[in-house]
């Protein structure tokens, strides 16, 4: 069969014929078909199932607002469900299947649930699902998954790309039909910068599908000439196969462009891009969606909105039927009639409803073969046109809650409350419903516009168009229905359960929408609500300006969750920091540990370890026993400047640093201002004026804001300057007995002796003859030890030549986990203790927090809760049974009592084995710890179902009177 | 959401990192409040329906600190200062 | 340790890439100090620019250049200076000049610097780049967030900018701008 409906006429090119497959039959289309065109070309009517009752289906529409006709596109992993048909252009090789149905198309096995329609009404999942309670996860939720749903998913990574994007303009323009090129052309005129969207691939809207005139020529001619001023403009740009989705706050429109999808192969890009679009005004030109009338089996294949019949017929150049039934409440439908005679296609009928004429039932199974009309008459007729009236398309009117009202003499809902801000509506949008009207009113909005934002150039003058009749007479269901009756297609709604609805009580609009699911599919009742809505009215006896309507949430059509994630997949989820050293580090053997977006080392594997135990438990040793080596470049460090740089640290520490000499470093505590500690860090002084702090490396950019509203916001006329350098110097720490022997190979000319340099000194000084470096004696480990930072640049060289002078000592590189090692043996703190939840006092840090002074957080901190004698305090656990691994998030509990939150007696908060001690460690809060050194309580965890007994002693597990790091 | 910056014109509020009520501006003294007045300020705040002035950040930014007056009903954004000068007009200095 | 020196090593090991011509290059040899200005000391900054470079203290959103120095405002009281210099003592060679008039940090090594250039930048940035840099002027400037990433942007042609990042993510900001004109060319 070879395109057996194809007529004459339409904008489809001819002279490029395209193959594709539908339901694994191979057909034929033109260039500029869209998939249903093609479809109908061919005769195919029946091309899908419905979602509930698994009605045969055949296309509805001609655009998104489509209903019926959702297929599988694509194959294998690109195949994307639930596409409309009529949105689909066609290329080479496309490849699309119908979908829910199983077996054939033509012999749905689920269609038995249209002769179970009796118990599948509105609210029947509510009511059926119920009882017996045991059924429920062997048979109800399995018939349900099993049912639910629309199309499928391939189930594997979609292997294309998206991409996001950002546009700024002084209009958009969202719709190129006849109002919006009317708008887009006078704004651009005007010397406005212009964004001009429409969801189809050809500007222009209905005036392809009609044949009316605009400036003496065809519409489409007209829309192809404005077009082409458009995209000659430097100020304007258009957007084809571009949907403006959603109105955001201020001016904001979402927008989706399908850059690809009409392509065979996408060729490595975007397959869609999501468009962030900065406007300053907008202008909905969106056009309005035809609906249809209630009238027994109004579902079948061949019933077609009229507007679609003319699209086909005009702009596609494909008959819809042989012999076509015109059934409509409006002038605009009589216009099929008279379309579809100018094509030589006979006209069976037409059906006017305000001369009492209807529609009152259709014949055939998988397509319509005659309808009955309601006087009792047949009329063989394959295909109904059907026009119930047109709808404005308000839907981002809606988006900030704007609620629509009705207009009597549009038949329809025209945009009513308060639009988003910028926002304005013209055309049939805006219930302006023909055409020249539509023109002049575009125009006229971009005038207005462009006078606002005080364009200079002239817009020119609106096109000249005729207005045809649009005479519209409301008209819902037919009289005496007794065959069921379609209202929303896609959810299978009828005018049953709209009545029912009402019947149950659901009366208000919101719960029509809800117990009947009437508009909640995924076209959201484009085509059906206005239908619904004034059903319901009509059971309840009131008008529709008193049901009112319910409203519309982005996205206006249904956008890929791949469309949002944009770029953000797999290993690009988001950006990594790499440390100087990070190159040295792969080369070496590192295993490498997320710590927000850096990558860390946190071991280097060495040949022979078996797990990264042996690595860890290696590391730390050396660095006890000789030295080690560790990036450190990923702790925050802030660049302090200003004659009151001194003063405004004095304020931002719980502890004091008015009196930091310069050459020196001091540990400095942060607290919130309620009094609870929340970074720690050191803080270097360079000079009278310069200092360097450092922060722990998860808060470094929380401590540079709050450091930033310090000195903006409470103390505006200190003079101090704060800027970030935790990227621009690599730092290493270098730990270990000898690491003062290292260093002195690496540093010039600076005596490192501990008179000279000692504990918390620190200078600025060069290495390796002349590079520069900030040197400092701070130990995170304990032992003698000393932070060396040179500019990045240099920290690969650096790291390098750190080992290779580190040679004679046998010098290890140290990971992050030797690093927390280290740091419990020596009982310092770190996030697993520095939780939000801690004061100094817990901390075992009371004593530096000053009462002297007015700091962040010292008022609060002293308040009496925070500071009680049974309060937790920081201490250290050893197994008793030294071979026990202690667990983390362990509580402690005194022998003896039951285990629960009354006897609860703090909480473990950091493990590790230590190589130094032969067992595992641990840091904790315990009630009064510091009391109870010598003790043995129990540290339990359910979760990882242990319950040892453990020994109170010192955090300090190591070297606990610090000689070691002072030597 | 779109901050008008004083200095910058209008930025996205991705820019931006927000704190919450411009009131945290009027910090107590801590060597002469009393507790009260600093457990206030840490703690107590009004939640107006309508015009809310509010501390954003430009933290991908300038690295203002800004006072924005916002409508809590409508989103709209009715004024935005730099937070600095508002913080020295309501008497702060050193 | 005589036998030992260090070497700098660009971050982006010198990065040039041409795209459909377009191009994508690391410049390794500039470098950046940033001048904080004193409280008070506004005049006394402004008068040591003009009389050193002499340079303009650029007003936000713009930058100004001499020579080949250039002066982008960062922040209300922080501007920096991008230009040529090999050594690492760009900030001892500015504050020299600049006679304790401002406060200076060395920033070379903590920003990556790409120059991009080419018909399609444009249609590249705008997929990243959420400020509006077609109405940008020549030397035009913004701070923003580009795939998660702070960066700066500068006008420096018709279809030229400079982009700034930090050095840490310099990898996955090549890789975000790289993507960028691959997907539009």
């Amino acid at each position: 069969m070879t395109q057996a409906m194809r007529i004459d006429g339409g904008m489809v090119d001819r002279s490029r014929t395209l193959s594709f497959s539908w339901n694994g039959r191979w057909m034929t289309g033109y260039h500029g078909d869209t998939l249903a065109s093609a479809l109908l070309a061919n005769g195919e009517r029946l091309v899908g199932r419905s979602f509930k009752y698994h009605r045969p289906r055949g296309i509805f529409a001609s655009g998104s607002e489509e209903p019926n006709a959702l297929v599988q596109l694509r194959e294998g992993a690109a195949q994307e469900p639930n596409t409309r048909a009529t949105t689909i252009e066609l290329f080479e090789g496309l490849n699309a299947a119908s979908q829910n149905h199983r077996g054939p198309l033509a012999f749905d096995l689920m269609a038995a649930n249209d002769l179970l329609s009796p118990f599948l009404s509105a609210g029947f999942y509510y009511k059926t699902f119920m009882w017996p309670k045991a059924f429920w996860e062997r048979l109800y939720e399995p018939l349900i998954r099993a049912s639910a749903g629309l199309g499928r998913l391939p189930m594997q990574p979609d292997p294309d790309v998206y991409d996001h994007g950002f546009l700024h303009c002084d209009l958009l323009v969202i719709g190129a039909g006849p109002t919006g090129l009317s708008a887009a052309l006078a704004a651009a005129r005007s010397g406005l910068r212009v964004i001009l969207a429409d969801e189809d691939f050809v500007p222009g809207g209905r005036l392809n599908a009609e044949t009316h005139e605009v400036d003496e020529q065809s519409g489409a001619d007209w829309a192809a000439a404005v077009t082409a001023e458009l995209a000659a403009s430097d100020n304007a740009r258009l957007m084809t196969r571009t949907t403006v989705y959603g109105a955001f706050d201020h001016g904001i429109y979402g927008a989706l462009e399908r850059r690809t999808d009409h392509l065979a192969d996408a060729g490595g890009k975007p397959r869609q891009v999501l468009w962030r679009i900065y406007t300053r005004r907008a202008l909905l030109s969106a056009g309005a969606t035809e609906r249809s009338m209630a009238f027994g089996n109004n579902d079948r294949p061949g019933v077609m909105l009229a507007g679609a019949v003319r699209t086909y017929v005009n702009r596609f150049g494909v008959a819809p039927g042989r012999k076509v039934a015109v059934f409509t409440n409006n002038d605009d439908g009589l216009r099929t009639a008279e379309d579809l005679g100018e094509k030589g296609i006979e006209v069976a009928a037409v059906i006017d409803a305000r001369k009492g004429d209807f529609v009152m039932d259709t014949i055939g199974r998988s397509g319509i073969r005659a309808v009955r009309l309601g006087d009792g008459r047949r009329v063989e007729a394959d295909c109904l046109a059907v026009s119930g009236g047109w709808s404005p398309n308000v839907h981002l009117t809606c988006h900030h809650r704007g609620r629509p009202v009705w207009d009597a003499d549009v038949v329809g809902f025209v945009p009513g409350g308060e639009l988003p801000s910028g926002m304005s509506v013209a055309g049939a949008a805006n219930g302006t419903m023909t055409l020249a009207a539509a023109i002049r009113e575009g125009h006229g909005a971009a005038v207005g516009i462009a006078g606002d934002l005080g364009a200079e150039r002239s817009p020119g003058t609106p096109a000249k168009a005729a207005d045809e009749s649009f005479a519209a007479a409301p008209f819902w269901q037919v009289a005496g229905l007794r065959k069921r009756a379609w209202v929303d297609l896609q959810n299978d709604v009828t005018t049953k359960d709209v009545r029912q609805s009402h019947q149950e009580g659901f009366r208000s609009v919101e719960h029509l929408k809800r117990y009947t699911t009437l508009g909640m599919a995924t076209d959201q009742g484009r085509t059906a609500n206005v239908l619904g809505l004034a059903l319901m009215a009509d059971a309840a006896g009131k008008s529709i300006e008193e049901t009112g309507t319910t409203i519309f949430r982005p996205p206006y059509t249904p956008v890929a969750i791949g469309a949002f994630a944009g770029r953000a997949r797999g290993k690009h989820f988001r950006p990594h920091r790499l440390t100087p050293s990070h190159k040295w580090a792969e080369e070496n053997g590192a295993d490498f540990v997320e710590a927000g977006m850096w990558l860390r080392a946190q071991w280097f594997k060495r040949p022979g370890e078996k797990g990264w135990r042996d690595s860890v438990d290696r590391e730390a040793s050396r660095v006890r026993k000789s030295v080690g080596i560790c990036d450190v470049t990923t702790l925050g460090k802030i660049d302090i400047q200003g004659r009151d740089a001194a003063e405004f640290l004095n304020r931002v520490y719980a502890n004091a640093f008015l009196k930091l000499p310069v050459g020196k470093v001091r540990y400095g505590l942060m607290l919130r201002e309620d009094g609870i500690c929340y970074d720690d860090g050191t803080t270097a002084r360079l000079s009278e004026s310069h200092f360097v702090m450092t922060t722990t490396t998860a808060n470094a950019v929380l401590v540079f804001r709050n450091l930033e509203f310090a000195r903006q916001c409470l103390w505006p006329d200190l003079d101090v300057h704060l800027i970030s350098t935790t990227d621009g110097w690599a730092q290493f720490a270098v730990a270990g007995p000898k690491s003062r022997a290292l260093l002195s190979k690496v540093v010039d000319d600076l005596d490192l002796s501990n008179d000279a340099f000692p504990f918390m000194a620190c200078a600025e000084c060069s290495v390796f003859g002349g590079t520069p470096a900030r040197l400092f004696r701070i130990s995170f480990s304990g032992e003698l030890a000393y932070e060396i930072a040179v500019p990045a640049r240099y920290g690969d060289s650096m790291m390098r030549a750190l080992m290779k002078a580190g040679e004679e000592f046998d010098a290890v590189p140290y990971g992050t986990e030797a690093l927390g090692v280290l740091r419990i043996e020596k009982g310092h703190v770190a996030g697993n203790e520095i939780t939000g939840q801690t004061t100094a006092r817990m901390l075992g840090l009371r004593g530096m927090v000053s009462r002297s002074k007015d700091a962040i957080g010292l008022k609060l901190s002293e308040r009496d809760a925070m500071n009680e004698d049974d309060g937790m305090r920081l201490a250290g656990f050893r197994p008793v049974d030294r071979s026990v691994i202690l667990t983390a998030g362990a509580h402690f509990l005194n022998p003896g009592d039951s285990a629960d939150m009354a006897h609860d007696q703090g909480w473990m908060t950091s493990v590790a084995y230590s190589p130094e001690l032969g067992m595992s460690v641990g840091l904790g809060f315990l009630k009064r710890g510091t009391d109870r050194i010598g003790e043995t309580i129990r540290a339990y965890s359910p979760v990882r179902d242990q319950d040892v007994i453990v020994e109170v002693c010192s955090p300090h597990h190591v070297d606990p009177d610090g000689v070691r790091q002072r030597g | 959401m779109i901050i008008n910056h004083p200095l910058l014109g209008p930025r996205d509020a991705a820019e931006f990192v927000v704190l919450g009520d411009a009131c945290l501006i009027d910090r107590p003294d801590g060597m002469n409040a009393a507790s009260e007045e600093m457990h206030d300020y840490a703690y107590v705040r009004d939640n107006p329906a309508g015009e809310h002035r509010e501390l954003w950040y430009h933290e991908q930014g300038d690295r203002s600190w800004l006072v924005v007056t916002r409508s809590t009903l409508t989103h709209d954004v009715i004024k935005v200062e730099l937070a600095r000068d508002v913080a020295r007009a309501r008497g702060r200095s050193r | 340790m005589d036998e030992i020196s260090l070497e700098a090593a660009p971050v982006l090991g010198g990065a040039s890439l041409e795209l459909s011509g377009n191009r994508i290059v690391e410049r390794d040899d500039l470098a950046i100090v940033s001048i904080a200005t004193p409280l008070g000391g506004e005049d006394a900054l402004t008068e040591a620019l003009r009389n050193e470079w002499p340079l303009d203290v650029p007003e936000p959103t713009r930058s100004s250049l001499s020579g080949e120095v250039r002066a982008v405002r960062t922040a209300p009281d922080q501007m920096m200076l991008i230009f040529p210099h090999a050594t690492p003592d760009a900030e001892a060679v500015v504050q020299e000049r600049l006679g304790g008039t401002g406060y200076t940090t060395d920033q070379t090594d903590g920003w990556i610097v790409l120059e991009v250039a080419g018909p399609d930048t444009l249609s590249a940035l705008e997929r990243i780049c959420p400020l509006d840099l077609p109405s940008f002027e020549i030397g035009g400037t913004g701070r923003t967030v580009m795939e998660h990433m702070g960066a700066m942007a500068v006008r420096t042609g018709e279809d030229a900018f400079l982009l700034l990042s930090a050095s840490s993510s310099a990898a996955s900001f090549l890789h975000a701008v790289e993507t960028s004109y691959r997907y539009v060319t």
